[in-house]
């Protein structure tokens, strides 16, 4: 049997559970611009009954829970692009830079290349005018210092790098530092059987952070959660955060380092392996190939140049017009036998303009050595290629790599868009949503409020009833 | 279903790719070039390097071509003036061989033959920027010097190289003729020729002068065959400086259709970009903030 007090009850809990939804709905419109933040819906549901013999009652409405909506599986996908799109940033920027050495201008090292073989024909055609060897020798400098000027701006750029990675480092150290305490919070919430959506929102927003700075795999168990880097380095466990290192390695880069190991080559995403690509692989191999190109050049220049005689008859080879050995007469300082470091290190060993050997018979006027050393434009000097067509490949290459980055980022940033659209249509707050759920609560709310009345009413009823008969 | 309550970062990006476009569509007008940098086309920033290497190429041969003109054209005027100077010489032999001159005559002639020989020497030292264009290679001392032990009364001290220049991809050619094929060939020999006509006018043997005439014309006709190589020398660099000159224009035709900026298809991006940046900044004025809130009173 019922009873206008259980009625009472009732209608209570539905006030209750309306202001508690209001709430939510409430936190919802506040938060509406909050980055990653996932939107809030309470979960209301039946109270117990209460049976009366042959009768079920109701006992009204309970606010169960308050749960945030989100997408774990799009979550990992977009912290995945993320990735992606860290690493293609930090790669395009590097090779925007080093591209701009190799944009056609009247200082780049192919017009260095063209200069010098045409002082070369102009040797060729005036073999003992003194002005024009001494044009020789400008080109031959002019060509040395483009070499350098462009090996020191790659230098100097994966030093930047080098720098950008301990900033990077500490970056991320301070981001697993932060999601272990949350972790903390999350799991003492989570055994009293409380929602940490709020602490979750903010996680999953350190993750995307830390996703765009390294590839970052997450292990989620019942109340825990684990990172790691893509290749098993362990990043968080639970509360507890592992620090990464910067350390100058034997190369003389800044390595990174985790718990004593050097885990550099093993870090291929996000920004922190975009930044490593770009230092350790991209920016080398271009360094790798203009060290082919000027240790090429400066080799076979060499050859001719011992294998001639110089303005006044000597012989410009190992070997002096007596036949006694003398020290060959380069016009290049030679380049290291391995030729790493040649573009940097390349210089020209004469001051002297006299002794370029343009004669290829002892006489001034002789100009068949000149003519070797010109005809080496046109020869495939360097790993099958004349120099200007190997150094348009360097360009070329350089091009590629940059516009593939810049594609890839491009890509990236498209699907990131989507994902991101995608997870604000799972998670985030419309404002539509919000005013119609206010409407209903307020409006449930009033109605219960008037059960109270009704109520009210009977017990009134009630009352005056036993003060008549009484 | 449920669709993005926010589509305000879509509508950036969009802007922000619209700003994109318009930034690369004014480089491109201001620079005047599609490739500014090798990202922006690689294949044709590499075909860039080669065509300006080849444009450089082309401008350095035809300074080259410029710089050995001058000496061919002086020695082919040289050449020209020894061939009067010989048919002065030829001229005078004749007189001589005439057997009604006395010997006072014939010394006199002999006399003017012996300058003939030394203007010979002089013009066989031609000189040109410092260097002796008929001495071979060797073209830092005076080719010819006279020597009365000689029996042609000079010496040649030069050599018999001979120098090639290249003035284009596969042409090369010979920029000089040594003085030891020019005016001392065997059989040819200038100076033994006058040589011959001074002594035979001085000993005033006619049948000898008549040798010695025949001598001097045998080294004309040489001489003026030998013209020939100049001659043709010179029109080969008129030809091929001609060609390189239709070369580089076409190295910059192409230069331009590489790397040139199509300015109308330019302009016409860039008024696409904006027309799309303006509608899609009025859409994100006119669309955004309007929601149910705004009708509830």
């Amino acid at each position: 049997m019922s009873s206008l007090n259980a009625s009472l009850a009732t209608a209570l809990s539905g006030l209750m559970a309306d202001q508690g939804a209001l709430e939510t709905t409430s936190n919802n419109v506040a938060n509406a611009n909050t980055p990653g933040y996932s939107r809030e819906v309470p979960v209301l549901v039946t109270s117990d009954p209460l049976v009366v013999g042959p009768l079920t009652f109701g006992t009204g409405v309970t606010l169960q829970s308050i749960e945030s909506i989100r997408d774990p599986i799009l979550e990992s996908q977009i912290q995945q692009e993320t990735q992606t799109q860290g690493q293609s940033d930090a790669q395009v920027s590097a090779l925007q830079q080093a591209q701009v050495s190799f944009s056609n201008n009247s200082n780049d090292i192919g017009t260095a290349i063209s200069n010098f073989f045409a002082s070369l024909n102009q040797l060729s055609a005036s073999p003992s005018d003194l002005s024009v060897r001494q044009g020789v020798l400008t080109a031959a400098n002019n060509l040395a210092t483009s070499f350098n000027q462009v090996s020191d701006n790659l230098t100097q750029q994966r030093t930047n790098l080098g720098l950008s990675v301990v900033q990077t480092v500490g970056q991320i150290n301070q981001l697993t530092q932060q999601i272990a305490q949350l972790n903390g919070e999350i799991s003492n919430l989570e055994n009293v059987g409380q929602s940490a959506g709020t602490f979750i929102d903010q996680r999953t927003q350190l993750i995307d952070q830390l996703s765009s700075l390294v590839d970052v795999s997450v292990i989620q168990s019942d109340n825990s959660l684990t990172l790691t880097t893509a290749s098993g380095t362990a990043l968080v466990a639970g509360q507890q955060s592992f620090q990464l290192q910067t350390q100058l390695s034997s190369s003389g880069q800044q390595d990174v380092f985790a718990q004593g190991n050097d885990i550099t080559s093993t870090i291929v995403s996000g920004q922190l392996g975009g930044l490593l690509q770009a230092r350790d692989q991209q920016i080398p191999a271009i360094q790798n190939q203009l060290d082919t190109l000027a240790a090429g050049i400066a080799n076979a220049v060499n050859n001719v140049q011992t294998n001639g005689y110089d303005l006044n008859g000597n012989p410009t080879g190992a070997t002096d017009a007596n036949g006694n050995p003398q020290n060959p007469v380069y016009l290049f300082n030679p380049p290291p036998a391995s030729g790493t470091g040649a573009a940097a290190s390349l210089s020209v060993a004469i001051t002297d303009p006299s002794l370029i050997a343009a004669s290829s018979d002892g006489t001034p006027g002789s100009n068949g050595n000149a003519e070797a050393m010109y005809a080496l434009s046109s020869q495939a000097i360097i790993a099958g290629q004349s120099p200007t067509d190997y150094y348009s490949g360097i360009v070329a290459n350089v091009g590629n790599m940059t516009s593939n980055a810049t594609a890839e980022q491009n890509a990236s940033n498209l699907v990131l868009q989507q994902l991101n659209d995608q997870r604000a249509s799972v998670s985030g707050v419309s404002l539509d949503e919000e005013a119609a759920n206010m409407i209903q609560y307020q409006q449930a709310y009033a109605a219960s409020a008037q059960v109270i009345t009704a109520v009210n009413d009977m017990m009134y009823a009630v009352i005056n009833m036993t003060t008549l008969t009484g | 279903m449920r669709v993005n309550p926010n589509p305000l970062p879509d509508l950036l990006a969009t802007l922000n790719l619209n700003q994109q476009q318009i930034n690369t569509d004014l480089e491109e007008i201001a620079s005047g070039q599609s490739v500014n940098e090798p990202s922006d086309n690689p294949a044709a920033a590499a075909m860039l390097v080669q065509n300006a290497d080849q444009t450089s190429q082309v401008d350095q041969y035809l300074r080259s071509i410029g710089s050995v003109q001058g000496e061919l054209q002086n020695a082919d005027s040289t050449l020209s003036s020894v061939t009067t100077v010989l048919q002065r010489a030829i001229s005078l032999g004749t007189e001589g061989a005439n057997g009604t001159l006395n010997s006072a005559d014939r010394q006199a002639i002999a006399a003017e033959v012996q300058g003939i020989q030394i203007q010979m020497v002089s013009l066989a030292n031609l000189s040109y920027q410092g260097s002796f264009v008929f001495a071979g290679t060797a073209t830092q001392t005076a080719p010819y010097v006279l020597d009365p032990t000689s029996a042609s009364g000079v010496r040649y001290v030069g050599n018999s190289e001979v120098n090639n220049l290249t003035l284009g991809d596969h042409f090369s050619v010979q920029t000089n003729l040594p003085g030891s094929e020019l005016f001392s060939s065997p059989g040819n020999d200038v100076f033994q020729a006058l040589q011959d006509l001074i002594t035979n006018l001085e000993s005033g043997s006619t049948s000898g002068i008549s040798t010695a005439v025949s001598e001097v014309s045998n080294a004309y006709n040489y001489i003026n065959a030998q013209r020939v190589f100049y001659g043709n020398t010179i029109n080969q660099l008129n030809s091929q400086q001609t060609y390189l000159q239709s070369d580089s224009t076409q190295l910059a035709q192409q230069q331009d259709t590489l790397g040139g900026a199509d300015l109308a298809s330019v302009i016409g991006n860039l008024e696409n970009a904006q027309v799309s940046r303006q509608a899609a900044l009025e859409a994100v004025a006119n669309t955004l903030q309007t929601d149910l809130f705004n009708y509830l009173k």
